[in-house]
């Protein structure tokens, strides 16, 4: 009696949590929205509002209306970017990480401490060689320029090599009784198999793609090949900051990938469920 | 491997304007950085311009490449004259002389010719490095102090014309939400230079970091942050005028660019000085600065980039006065230009000029990134009680050995 | 799904030992696994080598090298460029203040993430919501989140939803970020950090909850256990594997922190006057504004050692080192 009425309180307890947190979790959102629908007075007023007094859709349209900032082209871009940077290097990582767990090769430690250890080394500082290495095969304002150095990705390798690790034994071995080689297994088992992994930490990759601002205002030096990062940067100038449409525009930006993580979140979790990182 | 070719080839489809440009039958092709100006239709403006140039030389077209804000473009601008897609010529904002002496700069004696004399002395003092000039001021911009008059007359001060003045009336100004004074978000922005300078105190002088002797002005930054009449943390900068004309703040360093915003929200119900002296030994001071042009060493045309140069900045006064004051609101660096500019001939606008004619200062050219660090955050430790004399030391002996490095 | 279904098994069979085979299969047989090997991970090293390697052992010549706006090397110095970090007060004080965070920050974003997880986890009805609405975050940049804490959230005027909050219980308005006595500025960003990183923690962690077999509750639960006691005995044993890979993360995350510091701090032209700075926002100044890059190399490549120690250290205490097959 005494345990049924404490589970009970607890779950009630459990509920009221988890609704106030996530309504912290999404107070953040809902200013941004807010902001983005009002004037620069609205904005900078020294008391709080709710809500924006009128909807200003005309933040939306000027964002687009303008052409000395092409925002539509570099959503565009943004969107070709992520949209082939995240398979891509998702495809890579899951080659490496089944090679490095299940393919028992003299050197696969060190091949392994050669892909870990590129996650300590701080990249901010190694930038500008990479910057002149990309920039003298030609990469400057090119889209492979933009896309290239981020599809090697060591955090993703980390990641699918636990995955494998936990990966069931037999499938394998009934293939390689069916005469399948090692890449034969990987292509034709392994990788139908690891769907949900490669959908999981290709949404991953491609907010990473989505998100990165530095690699693309260098290499990207003309505003063809801005990126979308870097067009909203382009609201907070020395002179001016227009408030609105920085607003809306962030707003904008993050649409896409809220999207995606409502369609994707279920096999996020279920991909990550089954990574085996409990390893 | 095949997504990348297609990634290829989506770029090879995508506009190149140099390849189209050159199409056009111009021989050569430069290409001309400029940061990202808030304003509306100074992308355009520029595009004219070397539209109007090609026309008169055919043979030369350009490629205006509009890049990236302030803080980023230095940083984009550095990483690309260390790579093969160097601009050929290209803005600068706080000119550095060490570019000059690293042999990144075309010295351009030549573009400026006779119409040297004409130039605002003191840009050419601060882009000439041992003796040759190495870039060309397109704009000048003069910061000073806005306050709103009729806060002013209700507190009942007089815009300040010393440092003990201001803070007195910044702290008479100061009412619950409304504070007395706005320096920046950080509560520091400009300010320690301005206040070595209000005391007559240089960064550089022979050679030799010299703003420790100001740590009696500098130390002044602890009184306006214990008084609590600054403020701090407003949703734009300094640079905006947005905290001033939103009745945040009576008085606010700022910049000429924002004359006209201000003038539409508070008609004349404001007015300019220069920062004041910081008492009777010293002087009121006004920031200098704006933007120059510079042209790559490196750059396979040094002689068409020096002729575009020359035709614009020398040249054409028309097109200067346009820039300067049709999008934004910025000083021509020519004397004659700047004369003949109408909007600039009245009101607090004229006020500005001749503040900045008087008392404009800019930042020494042997300035770096590491000594404006290494200054704020001696600054901003002062600001919190720090003792200001030996903060200053360690800073400035850090200063030196950066200036010492960078002379060789 | 079968994969945690059998995840027993899989010890055992990991490597595949290629039974009685006649002596030329298993020659050809260790050349197909070779060359499968090597096409396998071939495009992550080249990738790395063309893009990370390259430049890796490039910075590690800078750091020896005087290199003032340029990176071509030749100007040799030995060991100044490191010297000379050392003896600056603050980077040193950014390297104490970074090991300070860390030991502050990786223990709050991990019993953050593990409640929000266990807490989600518990639910049976909106957990799909829950999830989403702690995971959204994650999806946005540091850049735009910064500004949205920045001039909404935790402005210094009165309108900042903070503000507005406290004056409500009559507060006047606080200059969030400036203040220094106390250090409210930390709040502004841990709140930030925490925000965009506990989402994906939380995700790992369910992950881990998800692979718990039922059973062992069952039994817990015929035992009488309370559900601390659960807790204690089953779940977090069972989730130790979990915790130490995402410790490992949130130690690296934490040592290479900038993008918070950097978003909330700046003020425009450059830094200054930020009341605390992370060792790569130093390199940052020191590197990309300053171009100093012999010295901004040598920043990186203390602060890698600083990683490699602490990780080292960590998978000493927890055994992340030991080889897991």
């Amino acid at each position: 009696m005494n345990r049924y009425r404490g589970s009970v309180l607890g779950s009630a307890v459990t509920y009221l949590v988890l609704c106030l947190l996530s309504v912290v979790f999404l107070i953040p959102f809902y200013v941004l929205l807010r902001n983005a629908f009002m004037t620069t007075p609205e904005i900078t007023a020294t008391d709080w509002h709710w809500l924006p007094s009128s909807l200003n859709w005309d933040n939306f349209t000027s964002l687009f209306d303008n052409p000395e900032r092409p925002f539509g082209r570099s959503l565009a871009n943004s969107l070709l970017i992520a949209v082939i940077s995240a398979p891509v290097s998702t495809l890579f990582a899951s080659m490496a990480g089944y090679a490095l767990a299940r393919i028992n090769v003299p050197g696969r430690g060190v091949v392994l401490s050669l892909i870990v250890g590129t996650l300590m080394i701080p990249q901010a500082v190694t930038f500008l060689p990479t910057f002149v290495v990309v920039g003298s095969m030609g990469g400057v304002n090119t889209m492979w320029g933009l896309i290239a150095p981020g599809l090697f990705n060591a955090f993703a390798v980390v990641l699918f090599r636990s995955f494998y690790l936990s990966f069931p034994a037999e499938i394998e071995e009934a293939g390689r009784i069916d005469g399948l080689s090692y890449l034969g297994v990987y292509g034709r088992i392994i990788l139908p198999n690891s769907v949900t992994m490669i959908a999981s930490l290709g949404a991953l990759s491609f907010i990473e793609a989505w998100n990165s601002f530095l690699w693309p205002l260098m290499i990207g030096q003309d505003p063809n090949s801005w990126t979308v990062q870097i067009a909203l940067s382009s609201f907070l100038t020395s002179q001016t900051v227009n408030l609105p449409e920085l607003f809306a525009g962030t707003a904008v930006a993050i649409l896409p990938l809220v999207i995606m993580f409502l369609v994707a979140q279920r096999h996020i979790v279920q991909g990550i469920a089954m990574s085996g990182l409990k390893s | 491997m095949s997504v990348l070719f297609v990634a290829g080839s989506a770029v090879a489809c995508s506009s190149n304007p140099q390849a189209t440009a050159s199409a056009k039958g111009a021989k050569v092709t430069l290409t001309q950085w400029y940061h990202q100006y808030g304003e509306e239709g100074t992308q355009a403006a520029v595009k004219r311009y070397a539209k109007e140039f090609t026309k008169a030389n055919p043979d030369i077209a350009i490629n205006v490449v509009w890049g990236a804000d302030t803080s980023q473009y230095e940083t984009k601008l550095n990483a690309a004259l260390l790579g093969a897609d160097a601009p050929d010529i290209f803005e600068l904002g706080d000119f550095r002389a060490e570019m000059a002496r690293k042999g990144q700069l075309e010295p351009l004696d030549d573009v400026y010719g006779s119409a040297k004399d004409g130039f605002n002395k003191a840009d050419i003092d601060y882009l000439t490095v041992d003796g040759k000039l190495y870039g060309m001021k397109t704009i000048d911009d003069i910061m000073m102090l806005f306050y709103r008059k009729s806060m002013l007359t209700k507190a009942g001060v007089t815009p300040p014309t010393t440092f003990a003045e201001l803070t007195a009336a910044a702290k008479k100004l100061t009412d619950g939400d409304i504070k007395g004074l706005f320096i920046g978000n950080d509560g520091i922005g400009d300010s320690p230079y301005l206040l070595a300078w209000s005391q007559g105190v240089d960064m550089i002088k022979d050679g030799k970091v010299v703003y420790a002797d100001a740590a009696k002005s500098i130390g002044g930054l602890h009184d306006l942050h214990s008084d609590k009449s600054i403020l701090l943390g407003f949703t734009t900068d300094w640079y905006d005028a947005g905290a001033f004309t939103q009745g945040a703040t009576a008085m606010q360093w700022c910049g000429l660019w924002a004359l006209p915003t201000v003038e539409k929200a508070l008609g004349d119900d404001f007015g300019v000085v220069p920062w004041p002296a910081y008492d009777a030994s010293g002087k009121p001071v006004a920031r200098l600065g704006g933007w120059s042009q510079a042209i790559n060493s490196k750059s396979k045309h040094v002689a068409e980039a020096k002729k575009y140069l020359q035709w614009l900045w020398v040249e054409q006064s028309a097109i200067q006065m346009d820039w300067a004051v049709k999008y934004g609101f910025h000083v021509p660096p020519q004397n004659a230009v700047a004369a003949k500019t109408p909007a600039l001939s009245k009101g607090a606008a004229k006020d500005t000029v001749t503040i900045g004619t008087k008392y404009g200062i800019s930042f020494p050219a042997e300035w770096t990134q590491a000594m404006q660090a290494e200054f704020i955050a001696a600054a901003a430790d002062i600001a919190q009680g720090d003792d200001p004399a030996k903060t200053l030391k360690k800073a400035q002996s850090k200063a030196q050995s950066d200036l010492d490095k960078q002379m060789g | 799904m079968t994969a945690t279904g059998t995840a027993p098994l899989r010890k055992r069979a990991a490597r595949p030992a290629p039974a009685k085979v006649p002596r030329r299969r298993r020659l050809t047989e260790r050349r197909s696994k070779a060359l499968a090997f090597i096409v396998l991970t071939a495009p992550m090293l080249i990738g790395l080598a063309v893009f990370r390697y390259v430049a890796i052992g490039w910075s590690f010549l800078l750091s020896f090298s005087e290199a003032r706006r340029t990176i071509s090397l030749g100007k040799w110095v030995g060991l100044d460029n490191y010297k000379e970090l050392l003896s600056d007060e603050r980077f040193r004080d950014s390297l104490t203040m970074i090991v300070l965070f860390t030991a502050m920050i990786v223990p709050v974003t991990f019993v953050a993430s593990l409640g929000l997880a266990v807490l989600v986890n518990r639910v049976r009805r909106g957990r799909a919501f829950f999830r989403t609405a702690f995971l959204l975050p994650a999806a946005v940049s540091y850049v735009a989140a910064a500004m949205i804490w920045k001039m909404a959230l935790f402005s210094g005027v009165p309108s900042g939803l903070a503000n507005t909050i406290g004056a409500l219980f009559g507060a006047d308005a606080t200059p969030w970020i400036q203040t220094q006595s106390p250090p409210l500025y930390w709040i502004v960003l841990v709140t930030l950090r925490l925000w965009l990183q506990v989402g994906l923690y939380m995700i790992l962690f369910i992950a881990g909850l998800q692979s718990i077999p039922p059973h062992l509750y069952e039994a817990a639960s015929l035992d009488g256990a309370g559900p601390w006691r659960t807790f204690r005995s089953i779940t977090f044993p069972m989730l130790r594997n979990t915790s130490v890979a995402i410790l490992l993360l949130m130690f690296i995350a934490a040592l290479q922190a900038f993008d918070e510091f950097y978003a909330i701090f700046s003020t425009g032209a450059s830094l200054g006057s930020e009341p605390v700075r992370t060792p790569l926002m130093h390199l940052y100044g020191v590197a990309l504004q300053d171009q100093d890059y012999g010295v901004g190399s040598a920043g990186a490549f203390l602060l890698t050692l600083l990683i490699v120690l602490i990780t080292l250290v960590q998978g000493r205490i927890l055994g992340f080192a030991r080889d897991k097959d």
